[in-house]
Formats: C-alpha cells, sequence, structure tokens
C-alpha cells in the first residue's frame, strides 16, 4: 500500500501529468507562513475528539516513516510543493479541530459505502478517530429522535465552522414532496437550506449532489438538482463521480485544515488538484491509445492484451477526475483495469450524453483538438458539447473507413 | 396513543408510524420518504444503457441489480430462440462479484446497523460496538474494505461497476488476480473466525442442531446472549412464509408456505400500489403512505432474505434453529450471519473453479435492437433477499422497466386487510426499540425499496 503511495507521488510530480497550477515560489512561501500559524491556532483549539493520531496509526502497525511516506503523496496529491508534507502530516492530526455533518437526500448511499473504505494508512481511523464526524446519517451510533437533536446540538455549537457534507440530489418538483427528512415531513430542500446556512462551507460528493446524477437523467420525474442550484452565498466545492473517490473528499478536508481556505476550484466548482486533467491523460492505456491499438470487441485480443477501449466507448478523453491516478477501492484497481471504458461518471449529464457502450461516434459528444494537456477552463463547458474534431488520428480514421462501428453489438 | 418515530442507519430513513394499545403495538405503518423514478428514467433508453443505471439504483446492492439487468436483457435473447453462449467463466466471474458483495454488506450490517442497537439491550458494558469509533466497529469496516477489494479486481471498483455485458463479463482476470482474490477470501475468513464466531470456520460449517448455539463464541456470542437474555427469539414472527427466486450455483430457489416447493413461476408475482403514493397524481389513493409497492407472490406476501435462503437449501444448522424459534428476530439475525460463514466458503470454492484460458465473453450473433419486440425478466439473490427484474424493449429501446427489491418483499404495505410481512413481524411488541430491531432484522434497505 505505501509503495502504491510512491507510485501516485511520482505521477503526481511528472510534469507530463499535471496541470500548471504553479504560483510561484512567493505564494507558496506565503501560504506557508498563513498555514503554519493556522496550524499552531488550531492546536491551541481544543480536540472535539480526544484521540491522538499517531497512536492510532502506530496501533495499526504503520510506522512513522509510512506515515510521513503517505503525507508527502497526499501532499503531491494537492498539487502543494515537497515542503509542505510536514505541515500535511500535521494537518491530519489537526483534523479533530473541524467539524463535519454529513447528510443524505436523494441518494443510493453509494458515497457514504465509498467512504467507508478510504484509501491509506488507516484513514479510516483518519477519517472516524480523529475527524469529528458530528452527524452522518448511516453510520452515527444515535438514531431517531436522538440523531435529531445530536444533528441541531452540532450545528448549534459549530456555527460557522462545519462542513456540510451533501450525499444526493434535491427533488424540487411537486413542491419537493418526493424527498422528506425527519419526524416533521422536513423537503430535502428546506433541509439543506436550513443546514447550509451555517456551515463555513458546503462540500457536494458524488454526481447526484454536484450536477443532479441519475435522479436528474430525462426525463428527470421528480426535479431533481445538484447542491449548486440550491445552496446561495456559500463556498461551495463539488467532488462529483459515482461514487466519489474518498481520496479526494480527505484532499479537501485537509487542505481546509491546512489553509483554512477551499481549494482552487474550476468552473464546474471541482478542486483543480482532483479534477485538473483528464483521465486519459493518465491512463495505462494511453500508449495503445497513442500508437493505434484498439479492442475492437469486449473479449478480443486487444481486450487480452489491455489496448485502448477508446473505441468501445471510453470517455476517458473528456472526463476530468484522477482515478486513473488514485483508483478505487484503496488502489485496488479502476475500472479501465479491468477492460470496461470509463463512462464519465464525474461529468454533468453523463448518464444520458455519454452513458455506457455507446461509442463516441454515436454519443453526440466529440472531444477538441488541442493536446491532451488542456483543462476544461481552457475548454471552458463547451467542451461537453463540442462536435467540432475527433480526437485520435486512428480511432478517426478507421472509424470513418471501416464498415466497422464502434458499437460491438451492430456489427455483423 | 400513537408515535412516530425515524428510524436511521439503514440505508436511508424510514418512519414508523405506531398505533399502541394496551402497552403493545397495534397497527405499524412502514413509511420511505425518498424517491427517484429510476423505472420513468429508464423508458426511452438504450437497453444496454440499463447496465449503467441500474446498479446506481443502490450503493449496497449494486452488484446484484446489474447481474439481475444482465440476464434480463439475456432473457430476451432466450425468449427470441437465439441462442446465446455464456462461458462458465463468465457465470462465475458474475456469481462471484455478487457473492463478495453479500459477503461484504452481511459484515457491515451486523457491525454497523445491528449490533450498536442490540447491546443497548445489555447489562455490560460494550462500548466496543459503538459506531465510528469502538474497535470491534472499526476492525469491522476495515475488514469490509479489504474483502471488497476482491470485487474490485474484477469489477473495476466497489461501489458501482458494470462489468457485465450480454455474452459475459468484460473483465479477464490473471492468476495473480485469483491468488489476490483468494487471499482477501482468507482475510475475510480469517475475521470469521478470530472475532466473529471464535472457532474454525470448517468447524461452524459441521454445526447441525440449534444446541450447537452454545459452541459458538466471539462477538456472534455476544448477540445469542444478549437475545437469549430479552427473549428476542419469541418476538419479530411473521407468517413464516419464504420465498428465494433466484437460483444460482449458489442459492436454490423455491418457497415455502407450509410445505417447500422448488417450483418458481415469475407469473406469480404481483405488485400493487393500493397504498403507495404515485407520480402520477390522478393515480394517488386516499390510503397512500409510502413510495415501497406491495409485491405478492400467488396472491400472499412472504419474507424473503437469508433465512429464506437457508431453510429453502434446507442448510442443517439454521433448519434447526428455524424449527425450535421460528422466523423470530433472533432467527432472522442469525440466518444472515451464519449466510456469511456458508459464503466465505463457498466463493472460495467458486473462485478456484475459474478456467482463465476459457473467454470471458462471447459475442452475440445478433443485437438487441434487431428485436421488433422483446421481453426478459430476471431474478438474483441480494444480500437482502431476492431481486426481480422486468423488461420490454421495442428495437432496442427500453418500453418498460420494472423492479421489485428485497425490501419491497419484506417491507412494502399491506393491502387491504392483509398485514405486510414486516408488518406482522412487529404488531404485539410492547417496545419501539425491539419494533425497530424487527425492522432491522430484515436488512432495510430505504433506496433500493422505492427507487
Ligand atoms: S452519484 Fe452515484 S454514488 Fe452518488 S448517490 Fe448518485 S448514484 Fe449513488
Ligand atoms: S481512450 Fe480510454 S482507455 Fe484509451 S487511453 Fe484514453 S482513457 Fe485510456
Amino acid at each position: 500500500m505505501v509503495d502504491s503511495q510512491e507510485m501516485v507521488k511520482k505521477v503526481f510530480t511528472t510534469n507530463s501529468a499535471r496541470i500548471n497550477t504553479n504560483k510561484g515560489d512567493a505564494y507558496y512561501n506565503s501560504l506557508f507562513e498563513k498555514a503554519k500559524s493556522r496550524l499552531a491556532a488550531l492546536r491551541k483549539q481544543p480536540a472535539l475528539k480526544d484521540i491522538d493520531l499517531m497512536e492510532v496509526v502506530e496501533s495499526e502497525g504503520v510506522n512513522r516513516r509510512d506515515f510521513m511516506k503517505w503525507a508527502s503523496a497526499t501532499t503531491a496529491t494537492l498539487m502543494l510543493p515537497p515542503m509542505f508534507t510536514p505541515l500535511v502530516a500535521q494537518a491530519t492530526e489537526l483534523m479533530n479541530r473541524v467539524p463535519v455533518v454529513w447528510i443524505e437526500l436523494q441518494d443510493c448511499a453509494g458515497n457514504s459505502e465509498a467512504i467507508l473504505r478510504s484509501a491509506t494508512p488507516t484513514v479510516d481511523d483518519l477519517l472516524f478517530d480523529v475527524l469529528s464526524l458530528e452527524y452522518h446519517h448511516t453510520l452515527q451510533a444515535a438514531s431517531g429522535h436522538q440523531a435529531e437533536h445530536q444533528l441541531e446540538d452540532a450545528i448549534h455549537t459549530f456555527k460557522g465552522k462545519y462542513l456540510l457534507f451533501v450525499e444526493g440530489a434535491i427533488p424540487k418538483a411537486m413542491n419537493g414532496q418526493y424527498g422528506t427528512i425527519g419526524p416533521g415531513g422536513e423537503t430535502f430542500e428546506d433541509n439543506l437550506k436550513r443546514l447550509s446556512k451555517d456551515a463555513a462551507a458546503v462540500v457536494a460528493v458524488g454526481t447526484c449532489a454536484t450536477f443532479g446524477g441519475i435522479p436528474a437523467a430525462a426525463p428527470n420525474p421528480t426535479g431533481a438538482v445538484g447542491v449548486m442550484d440550491i445552496v446561495k452565498g456559500k463556498p461551495i466545492i463539488n467532488i462529483p463521480a459515482c461514487p466519489a473517490n474518498p481520496a479526494n473528499m480527505v484532499g479537501v478536508v485537509l487542505h481546509y485544515v491546512l489553509t483554512g481556505q477551499i481549494p482552487e476550484l474550476d468552473s464546474l466548482l471541482r478542486p483543480k488538484f482532483a479534477f485538473g486533467y483528464r483521465i486519459h491523460d493518465n491512463c495505462e492505456r494511453r500508449a495503445h491509445f497513442d500508437a493505434g491499438e484498439y479492442v475492437e470487441e469486449w473479449g478480443d485480443d486487444g481486450a487480452k492484451n489491455n489496448w485502448c477501449l477508446y473505441k468501445m466507448g471510453c470517455k476517458g478523453p473528456m472526463t476530468f477526475n484522477n482515478c486513473s491516478i488514485i483508483r478505487y477501492n484503496e488502489g485496488a484497481n479502476w475500472p479501465i483495469g479491468v477492460g470496461r471504458g470509463c463512462i464519465g461518471c464525474s461529468e454533468p449529464d453523463f448518464w444520458d450524453k455519454y452513458a455506457y457502450e455507446r461509442p463516441m461516434a454515436d454519443a453526440n459528444i466529440k472531444a477538441p483538438t488541442g493536446g491532451v494537456e488542456k483543462t476544461v477552463d481552457e475548454f471552458g463547458l463547451g467542451l461537453l458539447t463540442a462536435t467540432s474534431i475527433g480526437i485520435g488520428v486512428h480511432a478517426v480514421a478507421s472509424a470513418v473507413a471501416g464498415k466497422r462501428t464502434v458499437h460491438s453489438e451492430d456489427e455483423e | 396513543m400513537k408515535t412516530v418515530d425515524i428510524v436511521e442507519r439503514i440505508e436511508g430513513e424510514a418512519k414508523l408510524v405506531c398505533q399502541w394499545n394496551k402497552e403493545k403495538i397495534s397497527d405499524v405503518k412502514i413509511q420511505f420518504l425518498n424517491f427517484r423514478g429510476f423505472e420513468f428514467i429508464l423508458k426511452d433508453k438504450p437497453a444496454l444503457d440499463a447496465l449503467v443505471y441500474t446498479p446506481r439504483i443502490c450503493g449496497i446492492c449494486g452488484q446484484a441489480h446489474l447481474k439481475a439487468t444482465v440476464e434480463a436483457l439475456e432473457n430476451i435473447y432466450k425468449n427470441h430462440n437465439e441462442e446465446l453462449i455464456l462461458t462458465k467463466k463468465a457465470k462465475l466471474l458474475r456469481e462471484i462479484g455478487l457473492n463478495i458483495e453479500i459477503i461484504d454488506s452481511h459484515i457491515k450490517w451486523f457491525y454497523m446497523f445491528i449490533m450498536p442497537d442490540i447491546v443497548k439491550f445489555s447489562q455490560n458494558n460494550l462500548a466496543e460496538y459503538t459506531p465510528l469509533k469502538g474497535k470491534k466497529w472499526l476492525e469491522a469496516s476495515m475488514i469490509a474494505s479489504e474483502t471488497i477489494k476482491s470485487l474490485a479486481l474484477i469489477g473495476g471498483q466497489w461501489p458501482h461497476t458494470s462489468y457485465m455485458i450480454p455474452g459475459g463479463v468484460m473483465s479477464d482476470p490473471t492468476l495473480l488476480d485469483l491468488i489476490s482474490m483468494q487471499n482477501y477470501m482468507d482475510q475475510a475468513i480469517i475475521f470469521f473466525e478470530n472475532s466473529l464466531v471464535g472457532i474454525k470456520l470448517d468447524n461452524y460449517l459441521d454445526f447441525k442442531k440449534s444446541e450447537d448455539l452454545y459452541k459458538v463464541k466471539g462477538d456472534l456470542k455476544d448477540f445469542i446472549t444478549i437475545s437469549f437474555e430479552n427473549e428476542f427469539e419469541k418476538i419479530g414472527k411473521s407468517y413464516n412464509r419464504h420465498l428465494v427466486l433466484g437460483d444460482s450455483l449458489s442459492f436454490e430457489k423455491g418457497k415455502i408456505n407450509r410445505k417447500l416447493t422448488k417450483n418458481i413461476s415469475y407469473e406469480n408475482i404481483e405488485e400493487l400500489t393500493l397504498n403507495s403514493f404515485d407520480i402520477d397524481k390522478s393515480k394517488i389513493s386516499k390510503e397512500a403512505y409510502t413510495w415501497s409497492k406491495t409485491a405478492l407472490y400467488s396472491n400472499n406476501f412472504y419474507e424473503t432474505g437469508p433465512l429464506s435462503r437457508a431453510i429453502v437449501q434446507n442448510r442443517d444448522f439454521v433448519n434447526d434453529i428455524h424449527r425450535k424459534y421460528k422466523d423470530s428476530m433472533f432467527t432472522r439475525i442469525l440466518a444472515r450471519m451464519d449466510e456469511l460463514g456458508f459464503l466465505l466458503f463457498k466463493t472460495k470454492e467458486l473462485i478456484k473453479q475459474i478456467d482463465i484460458n476459457e473467454d470471458s465473453f462471447i459475442k452475440p450473433k445478433v443485437s438487441l435492437s434487431d428485436f421488433k419486440y422483446g421481453f426478459g425478466q430476471s431474478a438474483v439473490e441480494a444480500c437482502r433477499g431476492s431481486l426481480y427484474h422486468d423488461i420490454e424493449i421495442e428495437n432496442g429501446i427500453i418500453s418498460k422497466y420494472d423492479v421489485i427489491t428485497p425490501t419491497v418483499w419484506n417491507l412494502g404495505p399491506g393491502i387491504e386487510d392483509k398485514l405486510s410481512t414486516s408488518q406482522k413481524a412487529i404488531i404485539g411488541t410492547d417496545s419501539l426499540a425491539k419494533a425497530k430491531l424487527i425492522l432491522r432484522s430484515f436488512d432495510v434497505c430505504s433506496v433500493c425499496t422505492t427507487h
């Protein structure tokens, strides 16, 4: 596991893979000073939970050296220069100063499930032991009225300080009656508005909370929307994907603990450290894409040799996310790793635009030209609907020349 | 008297509305008040897109939905007499994936949803089971994360994978992958042996009689002790009618209504909405109080889930416990944990049977869009019980998609004068805390129920 951290760090620090977030030495030096004094101030605050992280880490059989390796990989992931590593390590230990309230709205519980398996030296512990999860619908001890009180307590006590994590979309149709919560039957929309009012920031986790997700798929029967369509006048951080990668949730919290600020965001409010580049930019099959070697049909020789899945409908070239580096389930694997292609789950409307086996040619989307180093902001949202020029000379050429449409089942 | 309480620590939320008479619950309504509308969303989508949508019905049993979808689509071929070849390897990889999901879910259910409430009934201080910080809670969460990695190896990620497709699966594990999967299974077995039952898995699987309960050590013993102290073997009894719709290498289909029948026909399944909200406002009845529908088999309510599976399959240990304590809350919970042991053993065996030289996928000769009209059904056994998918397509486009989830069988609203399985189990209980536990014993998933 620790070696996979080394790998992560390497990928994040090589030039080819990185979007340019470098803001120059002056900026980092001042951020460094700021972070130092913030951490010192946090340290003086009483811990919400009386737990010593290093004790936890060591009791799980992870030594200090491995922990520092983890911290340095995480620093790279957050796109901060290496000098921040000791501060990231400290910030991790101070995560118990930041209260978190987690609510579930119109969801599948998938993100809660995902966070239960977040990576690294005991990040389960980082999250559950150290992070002060003041309220979590599914995981907390309390239930029923007791849980309601706990929630009220938390938002009162930590007024203006807590991070509100939201999982799931918000139904607006039929006066919000498609989703109600609590004994009084408060609508999801009212609930979200009430709980976000005194939050320091709102973190929308998963594609449902960010962009409406599957519930918002045509014909959107419940009028589902994302958090940013409801909450106004608050910092909002979107962590899309279905499910969102726990590493990115941890990253956002760490960044907040470290700097007191939310990380730099793109135009879709996604942290750049996580969504600054495309899946395609760091894909392990990329060499095959460049060489024009494609899987033409599930189970063919190309599939057996792990060739590129572009022709099988892989949406990696237009999907911004870091799962090609971080992977899922503590680095165990990711979709392209088993040969199934990316479905673009961290993009708005993926459910209708990008779905499944629909190949590029039929998907009504084309990646723009301009190389692979551009970010979503450079392209703007036009990327998602652009119909101009296809990518991959080989792919386009063979799609045009051959009778082979990419849809494996359509072929005779 | 009437009480309204909220049940959290299930996936989503349920509202429990109880009527009381002489300090016993005389009537109960279980409400699920969150709806997304999957069946409406799936309509007019290309058939294969269902493979991306349905796993997202649920973050806990997405594999089961995926498998149900792919098999319903394959059933369309069958109904057209179109040959579709599935290799043994593909079948195994699908079933192993599903089994791992069930294993993961059972571990979490016991430690995260059941034990925190059970220990409140104990005189002893069992703080180790406290959510989010108790030692046992953390240990269970860790082992569940480890176990599910073996599914990620063939599925690419969990939750929400889509590695199955009509004709097989997309993944082609290497020998190394298979060995890693075995290793993850072994870790889970060690957890089962050392923490949950305190004896070797082989010895546990030899249990035949209810008296063997006393040989159980470990955390399950805490559950057994607390249960007998509080007479949990006497509460939560329902109709004692059991249904298993799915047929696989791990489970057998069948039903028990007094006697065991292995003959199951989807024709006998019926879904009603008398007490359910409807998206079409003109169809909402005055009696509607939940988004869940009602599912009946041959006009009767049946229980579905691990207890039903164990007795339909005649697994001795659970069978004998069931003979003695009927379909009580105790039996239901114990059967689920027994299934964990059974599946750990079974899944390891299945992994051994994979021949990596076989193909993972054989391309169907025709495309679904070549059928002017098609229909197909499927049923699989998910963690919580039988999951049923029913699909109709026209020229490759979905014209109807109907899903009946396990929680609908167990926790949907009763109809007219008939109580549903869980209503019957709860009525007569003398405390709200017990009523909630009975509800939990069915392993409630609100997000699945309403989909
Ligand atoms: S984004 Fe995905 S994981 Fe999240 S709630 Fe929606 S369907 Fe579930
Ligand atoms: S098209 Fe997909 S599989 Fe191919 S290199 Fe790009 S991301 Fe990887």
